[in-house]
C-alpha cells in the first residue's frame, strides 16, 4: 500500500476528475426542471384571490422573468458564491434547509446501514457455510420478504405493531418528541449532539425515535449485502488457500474470518458504498412514514410544486453524496485489498 | 441446532422491545399543551407572502389580530363562522355611516403588542396601507371589499381610524376579517425594513411583531411551530386570553400515522385524515369527530367550454346525466358531504338563490344519449380527464367511475394524473378539456362566487365560461343593498348554471375533525384551518 500523503494527492487527484461531471449534473438539472410543464408560479399564486398579478410577483421572486440562459448563468454564478436559491415551499435558502435536514438524513442512513451490515454479514457467512440447508433457505426467505416488501409497508407495519399495539415505540413523529427540548447544535447529529451536552434522557429519547425507521430501512438493504457476502464467501470458501489453511489445521475462527471472510468483503465493501448512496436519496417512503425532517421527502415534496431550486441544489447534492462515497470505498478498497492499484 | 440459531434473533428483537420500552416523562403542561398534527406544513409567518400554505394562515390567526373577526354560530350542532355577524377583536367598535360609505373603528385601549407597545391607529394604518400597496397576497382580496388605495386609510386619533369606501360595499368590513389585513407593530416592521423591501417582507416571514393570542417560540418551516400564550390577550370572546398554554403544530405526512397518533391520545387534534379513516375512528367511538360540511367550498367536475366539444352546451347537459353521482359520492367521500345533485325544482325553476346549491341531475343515460345526439354526436367523442396528484385519494375512484359510466354513451376517456403544479399550469393555460377541482370561498356570497369563479380570463374561471348575461348580474348584485332584489338576482344566476351547465357541481365534502374527547370549542373557520383560540379542554 502506499503511503498516506500519495494517497490523499490521489484521491484529490480523482476528486478534481469528478468535478465536470458534477458541473454537467447541475446545468442538466437546470435544465431538466424548466423542460418539466409545472409552472411553480401558478403553482404557488394558488389563494384564494390569487391572479396574474401574483404569478407575476413569483416568477419575479424565483428570477423566471428572464431568458432561460441568463437564468443559468445568474445560477451558476449564485452556486460558484456557494447560494443555492431560496426554497418557495420553505421560504429558506435551500443551503440553510439541506444543511439543518442532510444530517438527518444521514444519521438515519448511517444506522440504518450499520444495522444492516451487522445482520447481513453474519447471515451471509452462516448462509454461506451452511449453504444448501435448512438455514440458507431461511436466510434467503429473510431477504426475498425483505426486499418484496415496500420500506412504507414495512415502516407502517412496524409503527402499528411497536407503536400502536405494543405501545413500546415513541410516535413516529420525527428525530425527536416533540416534548424534549434539542441539544446546542453543533455536528446536527443528535446522537452525537447529545452526547456533547451531556444530556442522557435526551439522548435516549432520540435513540428510541431513530430506532424505528433505521431498522424499516435496514430491512430493505439486508438482501443485497447478505446476498452478496453469501457468494463471495462461497468462491473464497471453495478457494485453494482455505483449503490449505484447513489442511494445515488452522483453527475454524481464522479460517472463516481472516482468511474467507477478509477476501470476501470487497464486493461487500463496494455494495455497501452504492446502498448507502441509494439509500440516502431514495429513503423518501421512509422519510414521509416516519414523518423524518430529512432531504429526501424535501426534494420530492419540492418536485411535486415545481418548485425549482430545492430539487437542483438537492440533485447537485446528492451528485456530490455520490462521488464522495465513491472515493471512500476506493480507498476503502485499497486498504482491504494491498493489490488494488490506485493509478 | 435449529433453536441455537433462532436466539440472536429472538434476544434481538426482547432487546429492541426492551430499549423502546422505556416510557417518556410526560410534561406535567401535556393538558394545557394542544398537540395539532398535519399533512401540510408552515412556510412563513406572515400570510401575506405569495406562496403562504393554508397552515400557515392558521398559525398567523394566533399571532396576529385584525381589526375585526367573524362570530359563530350553531348550524345542525356543529360551530361554523358566521359571516354575518362581524365583532371586534382590535376594534373595541365600528360604526357604519348611513350612506355606508365609511366605516369608523375605535380600537381597544388596553391593546398591547407582544412587546409592550399599545396598539394604535399608526399601526393600523400602516398595517392596511401595506395590504393594499406592497406585494402581497392581501392586496387581491381586499379588492373584491373595495379597497384598493392607502388615501382609503385615515387616522383620526391615536384610537380611532377611518375607511372610506368608493361605493357602499356589502363586503368591505368582512374583507377586515380575512386572513391577510393582519395588524403589525410599524415600529418593529419599519426598524427591519429595508430599502428595496420597505414594508419589511423579508423581515416579517421570519419573526412575528403582532398583538396576537400566541407568541412564536420555534419555527421549523416543514417541520413544526410551537407557540406560547400571550397572557395579555384579551380579544376572545370572554375577554379572556386563549386556553392552551401551548400550541404545537406539527407536520406529519403520512395520513394513516396521523390517525394512529390521535387514535393513541397522543395528538389532540387532525383534520387531514383520509375519509375511510375519520369512518373507521368514528366507529371505534374512543375519539371526537366533527364533521362539518365545507359550505363555502365546492367541488366539481369541469368543463372547458371554449374546447370541443364541450363548447357545445348539449354535450355539457349530456354529461350531467351520464355521471353515477351516487356511486361517486360513495366511493369518493364515504358518503362524507353535502351532496349538490339530485334536487326537485317542481317547476323547472332555482328554489334557492344561495350558491353553491344543488342541481336537478341524477343519473339518466337515455336523457344524456338524447342530448349528445341533440349536439350531432350520437356515436359519442374520446377525451381525457384529469386530477391532481394531491387530490388522488378521493378523484382516483370518482374518475374510474366517471370513465365506466361515460363509456355507455360512447364517450370515451383517458384518465390523466397529474402533479400538482402541472396540473394548476394548464388550469391557469386553459388547457385541460375535461377535469375535476375544487373551489373555495372565503366570503361566500352568490355575487362572489359568480364574479370570481364564472367570469373573465382568469384561472379560477375553470369553465372558462363567457356569458355575458351572468357577467352583468353578478356585477349588479355585488352592490345591491336590496336583499329581496339581491335573491331575485341570485336565482336568476343559478337558472342560468343550470342551463349552461358550464361546469357541473358534485358536492361539498366535509370538514372531519378528529380530537380527543377533552378538546371542546372546535369552529369550522372561513379559511377551513383551525383557529387555535377556538380550542379549550375540560
Amino acid at each position: 500500500m502506499k503511503s498516506f500523503g500519495a494517497t490523499m494527492i490521489w484521491a484529490g487527484r480523482r476528486f478534481l476528475s469528478s468535478l465536470p461531471a458534477l458541473f454537467g449534473v447541475l446545468v442538466f438539472t437546470f435544465l431538466l426542471m424548466r423542460v418539466l410543464p409545472g409552472d411553480p408560479a401558478v403553482f404557488f399564486a394558488s389563494g384564494p384571490n390569487a391572479g396574474k398579478e401574483e404569478i407575476a410577483i413569483i416568477r419575479k421572486q424565483m428570477g423566471l422573468d428572464k431568458p432561460v440562459p441568463t437564468q443559468l448563468l445568474l445560477y451558476l454564478y449564485d452556486v460558484g458564491r456557494g447560494n443555492l436559491g431560496r426554497s418557495i415551499m420553505t421560504g429558506q435558502p435551500v443551503t440553510t434547509d439541506l444543511r439543518d435536514r442532510l444530517p438527518a438524513s444521514l444519521e438515519l442512513t448511517f444506522t440504518a446501514l450499520l444495522i444492516a451490515l451487522v445482520s447481513a454479514i453474519p447471515l451471509g457467512v452462516v448462509a454461506a457455510l451452511k449453504s444448501g440447508s435448512v438455514i440458507d433457505h431461511g436466510v434467503r426467505l429473510f431477504c426475498a420478504l425483505g426486499v418484496c416488501v415496500p420500506t412504507f409497508v414495512s415502516g407502517l407495519l412496524l409503527i402499528y405493531v411497536f407503536y400502536y399495539l405494543l405501545g413500546v415505540a415513541p410516535d413516529p413523529t420525527g428525530r425527536l418528541d416533540v416534548f424534549t427540548s434539542l441539544p446546542p447544535p453543533r455536528t446536527g447529529f443528535l446522537m452525537i449532539d447529545f452526547v456533547l451536552a451531556g444530556d442522557i434522557d435526551g439522548w435516549w429519547a432520540a435513540f428510541r425515535q431513530l430506532t424505528l425507521p433505521a431498522v424499516t430501512m435496514a430491512l430493505f438493504v439486508i438482501a443485497p449485502l447478505a446476498r452478496i457476502t453469501r457468494a463471495s464467501m462461497l468462491v473464497s470458501l471453495g478457494s485453494d488457500f482455505v483449503r490449505t489453511a484447513r489442511s494445515v489445521g488452522l483453527s475454524w475462527w481464522r479460517i472463516v474470518v481472516t482468511y474467507a471472510l477478509r477476501n470476501a468483503i470487497l464486493p461487500v465493501i463496494t455494495i455497501a458504498g452504492i446502498v448507502f448512496s441509494t439509500m440516502l436519496g431514495a429513503n423518501v417512503l421512509v422519510e414521509k412514514v416516519y414523518s423524518w425532517p430529512g432531504v429526501a421527502s424535501y426534494a420530492l415534496d419540492a418536485l411535486l410544486s415545481s418548485d425549482y431550486a430545492p430539487v437542483q441544489g438537492f440533485v447537485l447534492l446528492m451528485a456530490s453524496v455520490f462521488v464522495a462515497v465513491n472515493l471512500l470505498v476506493d480507498i476503502l478498497y485499497g486498504i482491504a485489498d494491498p493489490r488494488a492499484s490506485m493509478g | 441446532m435449529r433453536v441455537m440459531y433462532c436466539r440472536p434473533m429472538f434476544s434481538a428483537v426482547a432487546v429492541l422491545a426492551l430499549w423502546l420500552a422505556a416510557g417518556p416523562v410526560w410534561a406535567q403542561t401535556r393538558a394545557e399543551t394542544l398537540r395539532y398534527v398535519t399533512g401540510a406544513s408552515v412556510n412563513t409567518l406572515d400570510p401575506n407572502v405569495p406562496g403562504t400554505t393554508r397552515e400557515a394562515f392558521a398559525v398567523s390567526l394566533g399571532t396576529y389580530d385584525r381589526l375585526v373577526s367573524f362570530g359563530r354560530k350553531q348550524l345542525n350542532g356543529r360551530w361554523v363562522f358566521d359571516l354575518d355577524k362581524i365583532t371586534g377583536e382590535l376594534a373595541e367598535s365600528y360604526d357604519v355611516s348611513p350612506d355606508a360609505m365609511k366605516i369608523t373603528f375605535h380600537l381597544r385601549k388596553d391593546a398591547k403588542f407582544q412587546d409592550g407597545a399599545p396598539v394604535t391607529a399608526e399601526d393600523v394604518k400602516w398595517s392596511l396601507d401595506r395590504a393594499v400597496t406592497a406585494p402581497v397576497l392581501g392586496k387581491a382580496q381586499l379588492l373584491t371589499g373595495s379597497m384598493t388605495s392607502a388615501d382609503q386609510f385615515k387616522v383620526i386619533d391615536p384610537l380611532t381610524f377611518e375607511v372610506t369606501l368608493p361605493k357602499a360595499d356589502k363586503l368591505a368590513l368582512p374583507n377586515l376579517a380575512t386572513v391577510y389585513p393582519i395588524i403589525i407593530n410599524s415600529k418593529v416592521a419599519k426598524a427591519n425594513a429595508t430599502a428595496e423591501d420597505p414594508w419589511a417582507i423579508a423581515w416579517l416571514k421570519e419573526h412575528t411583531a403582532g398583538s396576537g393570542a400566541y407568541i412564536i417560540e420555534s419555527f421549523k418551516p416543514g417541520e413544526q411551530v410551537v407557540m406560547k400564550r400571550n397572557d395579555a390577550w384579551n380579544r376572545g370572546s370572554p375577554e379572556k386570553s386563549a386556553f392552551f398554554k401551548r400550541v404545537i403544530v406539527q407536520s406529519v405526512p403520512e395520513p394513516a400515522t396521523r390517525a394512529n397518533l390521535v387514535e393513541r391520545g397522543d395528538a389532540d387534534l387532525v383534520i387531514d385524515l383520509q375519509a375511510s379513516d375519520v369512518q373507521s375512528l368514528e366507529g371505534k367511538g374512543t375519539l371526537k369527530v366533527v364533521s362539518t360540511p365545507q359550505y363555502n367550498a365546492v367541488t366539481f367536475i369541469s368543463m372547458n367550454n371554449q374546447i370541443p366539444p364541450f363548447d357545445n352546451a348539449n354535450v355539457r347537459r349530456a354529461i350531467a346525466y351520464a355521471l353515477p353521482y351516487d356511486d361517486m359520492f360513495k366511493a369518493a367521500l364515504f358518503g362524507r358531504g353535502t351532496p349538490l345533485f339530485g334536487a326537485m325544482w317542481a317547476d323547472g325553476k332555482p328554489t334557492t338563490s344561495a350558491y353553491p346549491f344543488q342541481q336537478p341531475v341524477k343519473l339518466d343515460l337515455d336523457k344524456a344519449k338524447e342530448y349528445l345526439k341533440a349536439a350531432g354526436l350520437p356515436d359519442g367523442f374520446s377525451t381525457t380527464f384529469s386530477f391532481n396528484v394531491g387530490q388522488a385519494s378521493t378523484a382516483e375512484p370518482m374518475s374510474a367511475l366517471v370513465k365506466e359510466s361515460l363509456a355507455k354513451i360512447g364517450i370515451k376517456v383517458d384518465i390523466q394524473k397529474l402533479p400538482d403544479a402541472q396540473m394548476s399550469t394548464q388550469i391557469n393555460e386553459k388547457k385541460l378539456p375535461f377535469f375535476t377541482e375544487g373551489i373555495v370561498a372565503w366570503l361566500p356570497s352568490t355575487d362572489y362566487f359568480y364574479r370570481n369563479f364564472y367570469t373573465g380570463e382568469q384561472r379560477w374561471n375553470y369553465s372558462s365560461i363567457k356569458n355575458t348575461e351572468l357577467t352583468a348580474i353578478a356585477q349588479e348584485a355585488r352592490f345591491e343593498p336590496d336583499k329581496a332584489k339581491y335573491d331575485e338576482y341570485g336565482k336568476k344566476l343559478n337558472a342560468i348554471h343550470f342551463a349552461e351547465m358550464p361546469q357541473i357541481p358534485l358536492w361539498q365534502p366535509n370538514q372531519d375533525a378528529v380530537m380527543a374527547t377533552s378538546i371542546d370549542g372546535y369552529t369550522y373557520q372561513f379559511h377551513r384551518q383551525v383557529d387555535y383560540r377556538d380550542l379549550n379542554r375540560k
